[in-house]
């Protein structure tokens, strides 16, 4: 059951009703089930390994709290990390090793039948993983109070609307909810609903008909030139972050309903003016988890280097976060190019600001708008190789972009659709980013306009939304 | 060391580090407040302070800064 199946839109409003009919004191339990009973219908056969990682963690967290001593603390803290990383290791990376093995003693001249195991990556594996390494660090950092009740763990970890592709949250923020739930609140319904409907169309109507245009150019690069790959180029960040987003404000506006916050992962990502800004705008649960719990003990470790170990820290951090993406080259490329961006601008920072502010440019207008394309572009391109299916299509993108003009190829009916919706999405985030949602439709205390609003978005999901039962990007993960 | 001293000690590092002549600190100035503090100078800074008060922090201590009120509190207790 995903959130674009029928399945979804029956399941959620019964559990919205069945939520506010139960007494508080049942409906953590009431949650717990229907996560379990949304990922069972999911994934059957791996809801054994969810349960193994909300166990592992239970106890493994019990135990760090309940002695003193230091290396004991750190040798429950790493066996459970190290625990419940071995199966997400196992189903994202024994298959590529595998053939990289084989294909290794093939090139030998060795024939030897390496048994070749295909599992299907466990739904939803790393962000749950990411989730209970999360919780378990922080209680050995004395961040959060340990959880006694075992229901909440498990309900932390595998709380469905997150489950999927996050937002990766924190037992800061979520435990404490989840002992308190709060009382029926129709406000948090209809905000919650409002979420979502913008989810849904983000996803429907803009990174589902992107997708089929990307799609298709992908398919067949061979028989593109420079000028299409330059504009599907172009295309790809807003597909992305139409998809995750959307994916996000569901799995938000889910939670709402149900009265619980959780964090954002988008902030208007377009505007960012450098690559550090980008990475406090996009998938920002992600990156957060990633400088919390990676980069920070890294840096920590190298800082003696000063500058030299930070950039260490950083590039590894994204050289990881591609692996996490990806066992492929291209993810790694990926992840190296992220890095490199912001070595870059680390070791330029103080001339940068100092001339900033000699000119006056931090409010000039035409400047930050010069940064915000600079950095579109620079991210844009390192997307081509979290797109490009290996390398050499990867270069090959480059090289043709660079040297091959032409005709560009337009399936106009799915672009001028998916290119309207996109100008709504990009509208909404210039009134969010430099007006403070002032003009919000939905937000209208015109009734008549904010009802107008709904419907007619509503209109554009049915009329012009991609119902062939398309995934999100981001469960491949 | 007085925490006055501290302070003064600390803005010549915090000026240099984010290059603003003019910021002043207090005790509930954080990452929010200060124009390029973000995770990767916010290294930096910690590393500068470590040499010029000679201390040495710990991981912990690093994540439960979080704000100059803190970090004044962590350098006190060091420098006992």
């Amino acid at each position: 059951m995903i959130f674009t199946s029928l399945n979804f839109l029956l399941f959620f409003p019964t559990l919205v009703l069945l939520f506010y009919l139960t007494p508080i004191k049942w409906r953590s339990l009431l949650l717990l089930v229907a996560s379990i009973l949304f990922y069972l219908n999911l994934s059957p056969v791996y809801l054994l390994l969810l349960l193994g990682v909300g166990i592992a963690t239970y106890s493994f967290t019990k135990a760090i709290a309940n002695t003193k001593n230091e290396k004991k603390k750190y040798t429950f803290l790493m066996t459970n990390v190290i625990l419940i990383l071995l199966p997400l290791f196992f189903f994202k990376y024994f298959g590529a090793i595998n053939n990289y093995c084989f294909s290794m003693l093939s090139q030998n001249g060795l024939h030897w039948p390496l048994p070749e195991l295909k599992f299907l990556l466990p739904v939803g594996i790393s962000f749950y993983t990411f989730v209970a390494i999360g919780y378990t660090i922080d209680v050995y950092n004395e961040e959060v109070e340990v959880e006694k009740d075992f229901g909440i763990v498990m309900l932390f970890i595998s709380f469905f609307p997150l489950i999927l592709s996050g937002p990766i949250e924190r037992a800061g923020n979520m435990l404490p909810q989840f002992k308190n739930l709060k009382p029926i609140s129709f406000d948090n319904i209809t905000a919650g609903l409002k979420l979502m409907l913008w989810g849904y169309f983000m996803k429907l109507v803009v990174a589902d008909r992107l997708g089929m245009y990307i799609d298709s150019v992908y398919n067949n690069i061979d028989n593109h030139n420079g000028s299409t790959l330059l504009l599907t180029t172009a295309l790809y960040p807003f597909q992305v972050y139409t998809d995750l987003g959307g994916y996000s404000l569901i799995a938000i506006g889910t939670a709402k309903a149900l009265g619980l916050e959780v964090m954002q992962n988008f902030r208007r990502p377009f505007f960012a003016t450098s690559m550090a800004d980008l990475w406090r705008r996009w998938h920002i649960s992600l990156i957060t988890w990633l400088t919390d719990y990676l980069y920070t003990p890294m840096a920590f470790h190298f800082r003696k280097y000063k500058m030299k170990g930070i950039m260490l820290a950083l590039i590894l951090t994204f050289l990881i976060s591609g692996i996490w993406h990806g066992a492929a080259l291209t993810f790694i490329f990926w992840g190296f190019m992220q890095g490199f961006y912001l070595c870059i601008e680390l070791l330029t920072q103080k001339r940068r600001t100092t001339w900033e502010q000699k000119h006056n440019l931090n409010n000039n207008m035409f400047y930050l708008v010069a940064c915000m394309i600079l950095t579109y572009i620079l991210f844009s391109a390192s997307q081509i190789f979290g797109r490009a299916p290996d390398l050499k299509t990867a270069f090959s993108v480059f090289r043709k972009i660079f040297s091959e003009r032409g005709n560009l190829f337009l399936d106009i009916t799915t672009l001028s659709f998916a290119i309207l919706g996109l100008t709504l999405v990009m509208l909404k985030d210039i009134n969010d980013e430099f007006f403070n949602n002032k003009y919000s439709l939905f937000s209208s205390k015109i009734g008549a306009i904010r009802y107008s609003a709904y419907l007619t978005v509503l209109f554009f999901i049915i009329l012009f939304g991609v119902f062939s039962g398309s995934s999100f990007i981001y469960f491949q993960f | 060391m007085e925490k006055e001293a501290i302070v003064s000690k600390l803005t010549v590092i915090f000026r240099n580090v984010f290059t603003s002549s003019d910021l002043i600190l207090n005790d509930a100035l954080s990452a929010n407040d200060v124009d390029n503090w973000d995770s990767l100078t916010h290294m930096i800074l910690i590393n500068e302070i470590e040499v010029q008060f000679d201390i040495k922090f710990k991981l912990k201590e690093l994540n439960k800064m979080k704000n100059v009120g803190d970090l004044i509190e962590i350098i006190q207790t060091k420098l006992m």
